[in-house]
């Protein structure tokens, strides 16, 4: 279970680039929660899973994973538990190395042996049979160089690297947004089977809504660096892409009031 | 001699291709090596200087790695400051050396008999200048190579020695990995300086003396030899790239010795050597560019033809 209590964060404070990025955020995703994120270019998305991960500390706030304070933990060490697609297909591979080698990598995250050989014929099985359950036809490649793939094929092998050794929170963000959109389908169908198989928390961001609306459990809309409102269960099954859109639009209207009366 | 830059190249390779940083402390590793080593060689036993060499480089190569990463210096600084550093310890250490052994300072120290290659020649009864002595040198040297570039293959093809790798290739993903970036890099730049200095201590032993000099233009030819080797055997792998790096090496000291041999540039020739080996550098790096715009001048033509 992942707590996110009250997390602020400002870029550049007090200078004219200052850019507050996070705003008093608050979200818990529960062990069996998958969560979509949906919300305008610049609402503070990537920064949230960035907070996540320890790639800046928050300036308040706390994040608590599985009952521990991870609020200033270094970013490789909390990596353990965590995996990560990036919005950038190329950021999540090694490109001048091979399939197996970059699986072999991530297959270091669990506990292995620093000084054994990274492939042996055991674990190249392994990586195989694990490449095979994607389909995707990656099995019959391991020796190719990750840089020569596609970039859908890249964002497969890194999905692939994060679910191998289970992780205990997965963060998508906006994974399927290179891809062509019948790869892209198949990868979100990859994904919700790999999460519902191995019954990660999840949280994802996407700029899809019907697609928010129909993946997982929750849907969360942020906003200028807070969340906006969030939906579940029955409501969220009721409600259409109009629905929501007009939703964001009286929100947005209202915080616009709000502004309007406090200047005023 | 060749061989000997081979171990440097080797060196180099590793920080420069697999690790992708520029690390400027190869020339004070080269030297630490050779005047550290050098001096062990001499006063304890030349098969002592050996695990010397390498220990001290690795030290250097710690201390350029933690200036890069727990200080965040930028990597050429880094690598500037440690050679600095280590400029100066290497002067301390000849000065002190020659006092203790000589009774005089000065910079130079000659092995007398007791350098490897040397201590070889005499249990096979050869003379020094002879040359089937030639021989019995390159292979010992070959050996050497030959065990470096296994170990390394080896060593890069176990868990840790992939991370450094991928840490060189993609730092981002490797931290996403939970592995440490700072400590990898670390490793690998100890690693690779240990390379150089066991060269700088195979340059001395070779050359039957040490002195403050032997570094000069170290780093030059190291990086030389990987560009040439990589840009003649192309292709990604450790492998290829660690034999591309030897092959680099012995065709630099090809070049340079037949430009010294033929007087290319008349009487001065080995003053001129640098420009020379400069402009064929230049040339091997810029051959892709090169094709490329004779291809296009050849399809150019084909239009204008049509
Ligand atoms: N390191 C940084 N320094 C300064 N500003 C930053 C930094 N990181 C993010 N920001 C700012 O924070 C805001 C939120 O960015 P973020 O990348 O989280 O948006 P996003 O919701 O992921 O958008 P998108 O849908 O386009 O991916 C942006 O205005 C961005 O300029
Ligand atoms: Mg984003």
């Amino acid at each position: 279970m992942l707590e996110i209590n009250g997390i602020c964060k400002t870029f550049a404070p007090g200078t004219v680039n200052q850019k507050v990025a996070l705003q008093n955020l608050s979200l818990t995703v529960k062990d069996d929660d998958f969560i979509t994120v949906i919300g305008s270019n610049g609402a503070g998305k990537s920064t949230l899973f960035n907070a996540i991960c320890g790639t800046f500390f928050p300036d308040s706030g706390s994040v608590v994973l599985d009952g521990k304070d991870i609020t200033y933990e270094k970013e490789h060490r909390r990596a353990r538990k965590i995996g990560r697609v990036f919005q950038d297909p190329m950021r999540g591979t090694a490109p001048d190395m091979t399939i197996e080698e970059n699986l072999a990598l991530a297959y270091t995250r669990s506990r292995v042996n620093p000084f054994a050989p990274a492939l042996n014929t055991k674990n190249r099985a392994l990586f195989r049979e694990y490449a095979a359950r994607f389909d995707m036809g990656l099995e019959d490649r391991m020796k190719t160089r990750v840089g020569l793939l596609s970039g859908g094929q890249r964002q497969v092998v890194t999905l692939l690297m994060c679910t191998m050794v289970t992780p205990r929170l997965l963060l998508l963000d906006e994974h399927t947004a290179a891809l062509d959109p019948a790869t892209a389908q198949k990868i979100m169908e990859i994904t919700k089977q790999v999460v519902a198989e191995n019954s990660i928390p999840t949280l994802m961001i996407t700029h899809n809504i019907s697609q928010a609306l129909t993946t997982g459990t929750r849907t969360v809309m942020m906003d200028s660096g807070s969340i906006m409102f969030e939906t579940g269960g029955e409501d969220r099954a009721r409600m259409s892409v109009e629905d929501l859109l007009a939703k964001y639009k009286e929100n947005k209207r209202e915080t616009l009031e709000d502004d309007r009366i406090l200047l005023s | 001699m060749g061989l000997v830059y081979a171990i440097l190249a080797m060196g180099i390779f590793i920080s420069l291709r697999v690790l992708n940083i520029p690390d400027l402390t190869t020339e004070g590793s080269f030297g630490v090596g050779a005047i550290f080593g050098g001096i062990v060689g001499v006063s304890v036993h030349p098969f002592v200087s050996i695990p010397i060499a390498l220990l001290s480089g690795a030290c250097a190569g710690f201390i350029t790695g933690f200036l890069q990463t727990k200080l965040r210096v930028h990597p050429v600084l880094a690598g500037i400051i440690t050679m600095n550093m280590l400029y100066s310890v290497n002067l301390l250490l000849i000065h002190v050396a020659t006092e203790r052994l000589k009774g005089l300072k000065n910079t130079n120290l000659p092995f007398g008999k007791s350098a490897i290659f040397r201590m070889a020649l005499d249990k096979l009864g050869l003379s020094s200048s002879s040359m089937s002595a030639v021989y019995v040198k390159s292979a010992i040297l070959l050996a050497f190579v030959a065990i470096i570039l296994l170990l390394l293959v080896l060593f890069f093809s176990t868990n840790t020695g992939l991370a450094i790798r991928a840490t060189g290739n993609n730092a981002d993903m490797v931290r996403a990995f939970s592995i440490n970036v700072d400590r990898t890099k670390i490793l690998g730049l100890c690693i690779s300086n240990a390379l150089v200095a066991l060269s700088g201590t195979m340059c001395a032993q070779l050359s039957g003396y040490t002195d403050l000099n032997l570094n000069n233009g170290t780093l030059i030819r190291g990086l030389a030899a990987v560009i040439l080797g990589c840009a003649i055997i192309r292709g990604g792998g450790i492998l290829r790239g660690l034999i591309a790096s030897v092959f680099g090496a012995l065709i630099y000291q090809l070049l340079v010795a037949v430009v010294v041999r033929y007087q290319i540039f008349g009487a001065n020739s080995s003053d001129m050597k640098s420009i020379t080996l400069a402009t064929v550098m230049a040339l091997v790096l810029a051959a892709p560019a090169i094709r490329e715009s004779f291809i296009r001048k050849k399809g150019g033509k084909d239009h204008a033809g049509n």
